[in-house]
């Protein structure tokens, strides 16, 4: 966690994976998810740091998830957009993953 | 010509960019390359051309006049008949084109060098600075772009257009870029009416369009997949309910896929298509949920009279059954169950929808459970058909919170007196009543029934109740002191009903309605609106069905709109008078406008 001592207002969030793989999102995409936002909006070390440890995801499926999250922010404007694709045997455990994050 | 003298005009006036406020249509004029000096030149130009024409014209006429004289003198000379149709010909063909016409006239060379110098003149003042000259060149066989004035050989790929009032083709550069718009405007028209479309079929489901979750997303690909999966995993009981859902939605809830979704520790069971579900499935259910509390079955056709009795066995903790469609479960079985434990547990009954529940059948529930049944759902049993039962629910039912009796096998078996009567036992406990399509009630049991004895009644549906009238609605409404008023309320349909009962309910609902349905009321008329308009305010209000009330117009959306700070669904179907021009709230969904077919 090289970047614990970064500003508060960093635009820029880190997650990490429970296998040890970090992904840095900007701050607006991780706002997408309500639980992401919870933890940068209150006085929580992951604030603080903005350097969120998801326990729960390994690497594929964070990947996955932050894809979405900038999918989301790419899109949630427009109407034609295209089908965000999702391994078929991903499905379950994303939508576990999906269910926490609250995307 | 025209145009190029504009164009030129535009781009010496470029330099001089500083000057004083203008109005609009001086700055279109200068856009247009239009202003004082070239409007005086072309008027100079007329009146000199026009004098010119008057000159030549008495000239011609004396020359003619002295040519008959030669004429008469020396007859035979031909050249001059020829001269003269040539001239007659150069005077209607626009005096300006005469270089071509006037050739080797040794009697006419003068004036024709006269017209000539002067042509030359004119042109000279017309291009004004022009050093490229421009117009003098302006012959057969070069083509100019209509748009960038470039000169280039015109080709079948050049695009011909009309613009400025004329017609004429564009350089291939002008070609390239004027059809790479088009395609893209193409394009942006089949993006916007496949966004009019998704729009109107989000409309249609009563939601606006978003973005799907990544939740939805995933939902999505299981429930297409859902045959290859062994087991969903902790995806938590929303996602289970909302798969469920769609499973059923979608039709594909079979015997299966249903044991996904049971679980040791459940409290709460739905399943909303169980037309796929056989018997053996059925029968798991309590042998893996034995916790049940609450058991939703609907379309359940499959329901085995061994499934019943064995529900009425091992469902111990079942307080809440609803059954939409139970056919193979007849009078002897509905009896064994009442008569069982679990039976005799129950504090709500749904059932819709079955011919076997007869008379028999409810007299042994009411016996069972009737003083602790807090719901009761009587709907479409055309097995019920004696009045007499129906005239017991009175003497039973004593705690009811929920009751709903719709659609009987015949009209005449709810009558006002037994309404009353169950009023008068009840009233005070009862929530929500529902009395569908039980049209031979009057407005007696309004009058009688309801207002007296109904102080917490939040949800009424009088649907299909067509002998209500104004007299017993107004008289229901008016100083129903003891009543808090009413959350929901559903009188589509109610066809006797008008302005003044509607206004009247309105008005005492108005500070707790949330969803109003007045579907084909069609007494209505617009003053009611305006009425309400000036008086009433609904600040709960969220849902408000107004189909087939012809009078509602664009005008009524607006009101409602306002008067109506939280509505967002309003259901306007079949009004004619509703257009996509109405004045609302962006946050009002207007579903079933004309103007919004897919």
């Amino acid at each position: 966690m090289s970047d614990s001592d970064e500003e508060k207002t960093s635009p820029y969030v880190t997650l990490i994976s429970n296998d040890g793989y970090s992904f840095q999102i900007t701050r607006e995409a991780a706002m997408i998810s309500g639980t992401l936002r919870g933890m940068l909006n209150t006085s929580f070390q992951e604030s603080s740091t903005n350097t969120i440890k998801m326990h729960e995801l390994d690497s594929q499926l964070l990947e996955k998830v932050v894809e979405y999250l900038y999918y989301n922010l790419k899109y949630n404007e427009l109407v034609d957009v295209p089908e965000f694709d999702i391994p078929t045997e991903m499905a379950l455990e994303l939508l576990v993953a999906a269910d926490f994050l609250d995307v | 010509m025209a145009y190029g003298r504009r164009r030129r005009q535009n781009q010496a006036q470029g330099s001089e960019d500083v000057q004083g406020p203008s109005s609009a249509l001086s700055a279109f004029l200068r856009e247009q390359g239009i202003n004082a000096d070239s409007v005086r030149l072309r008027y100079e130009d007329n009146v000199r051309r026009e004098q010119e024409m008057i000159e030549r014209q008495q000239q011609l006429e004396q020359e003619q006049q002295e040519q008959e004289q030669q004429g008469q003198e020396e007859q035979g000379q031909s050249g001059n008949i020829l001269n003269d149709n040539l001239t007659d010909i150069g005077e209607a063909s626009g005096l300006d084109s005469d270089e071509e016409v006037y050739e080797g006239d040794d009697k006419n060379d003068t004036e024709v060098a006269l017209i000539k110098e002067r042509a030359r003149a004119k042109r000279r003042r017309v291009d004004g600075n022009d050093a490229a000259g421009f117009n003098a060149d302006h012959g057969v066989g070069k083509n100019y772009c209509i748009e960038c004035d470039k000169e280039f050989a015109i080709s079948v790929y050049s695009k011909k257009m009309e613009k400025y009032g004329r017609v004429g083709y564009l350089c291939p550069s002008c070609t390239k870029i004027a059809i790479r718009r088009e395609r893209l405007a193409k394009r942006n028209e089949i993006e916007a009416r496949k966004k009019r479309k998704k729009i109107a079929a989000a409309l249609l489901d009563k939601q606006a369009f978003r973005l799907p979750s990544l939740q939805d997303f995933c939902i999505k690909i299981i429930t297409e997949n859902i045959n290859d999966v062994d087991l969903l995993g902790d995806i938590g009981v929303n996602n289970r309910k909302k798969i469920s859902r769609i499973l059923a939605k979608k039709r594909s809830l079979d015997s299966k896929t249903m044991r996904l979704f049971l679980e040791p520790s459940l409290r709460e069971l739905e399943f909303w298509d169980c037309s796929k579900i056989d018997k053996a499935a059925l029968g798991q259910i309590p042998a893996i949920c034995p916790k049940l509390e609450s058991l939703t079955l609907n379309m359940c056709g499959h329901l085995h009279k061994d499934n019943m009795l064995y529900y009425g066995e091992k469902l111990t903790n079942l307080r809440y059954l609803d059954l939409n469609g139970p056919f193979l479960i007849n009078d002897q079985i509905w009896q064994d169950f009442f008569d069982s434990k679990v039976g005799k547990n129950l504090t709500a009954f749904h059932l819709r929808n079955t011919h076997r529940f007869t008379s028999d059948s409810l007299v042994t529930l009411l016996d069972n459970i009737g003083d602790q049944l807090e719901e009761l759902t009587l709907s479409r049993l055309d097995g019920l058909d004696s009045k007499g039962v129906y005239d017991l629910l009175p003497h039973y039912l004593h705690s009811i919170k929920y009751l709903e009796i719709s659609y009987p096998h015949k009209e005449e078996l709810i009558d006002d007196d037994m309404i009353v009567n169950l009023m008068a036992n009840n009233g005070e406990h009862l929530e929500t009543l529902i009395l569908e399509g039980c049209s031979y009630l009057t407005d007696q049991f309004l009058v009688s029934g309801l207002k007296p004895f109904c102080p917490n009644l939040t949800k009424l549906s009088l649907k299909l109740l067509d002998q209500i009238t104004d007299n017993g609605v107004t008289q229901l409404f008016t100083d129903w002191n003891i009543n808090g008023g009413l959350m929901d309320l559903d009188l589509t349909r109610c066809i006797s009903l008008t302005d003044n009962s509607i206004y009247k309910a309105l008005e005492h609902c108005s500070q707790t309605l949330v969803q109003l349905k007045l579907n084909s009321v069609k007494g209505l008329t617009k003053k009611v609106f305006l009425r309400l308009s000036r008086n009433i305010r609904f600040p709960l209000l969220t849902s408000m069905d107004l189909g087939f009330v012809r009078s509602v117009d664009d005008s009524v959306l607006a009101i409602l709109s306002r008067i109506a700070p939280k509505l967002s669904i309003l259901e306007i179907y079949g009004n004619s008078r509703c257009s996509d021009k109405a004045i609302v709230r962006g946050d009002l969904r207007i579903i079933g406008r004309e103007t919004d077919s897919i």
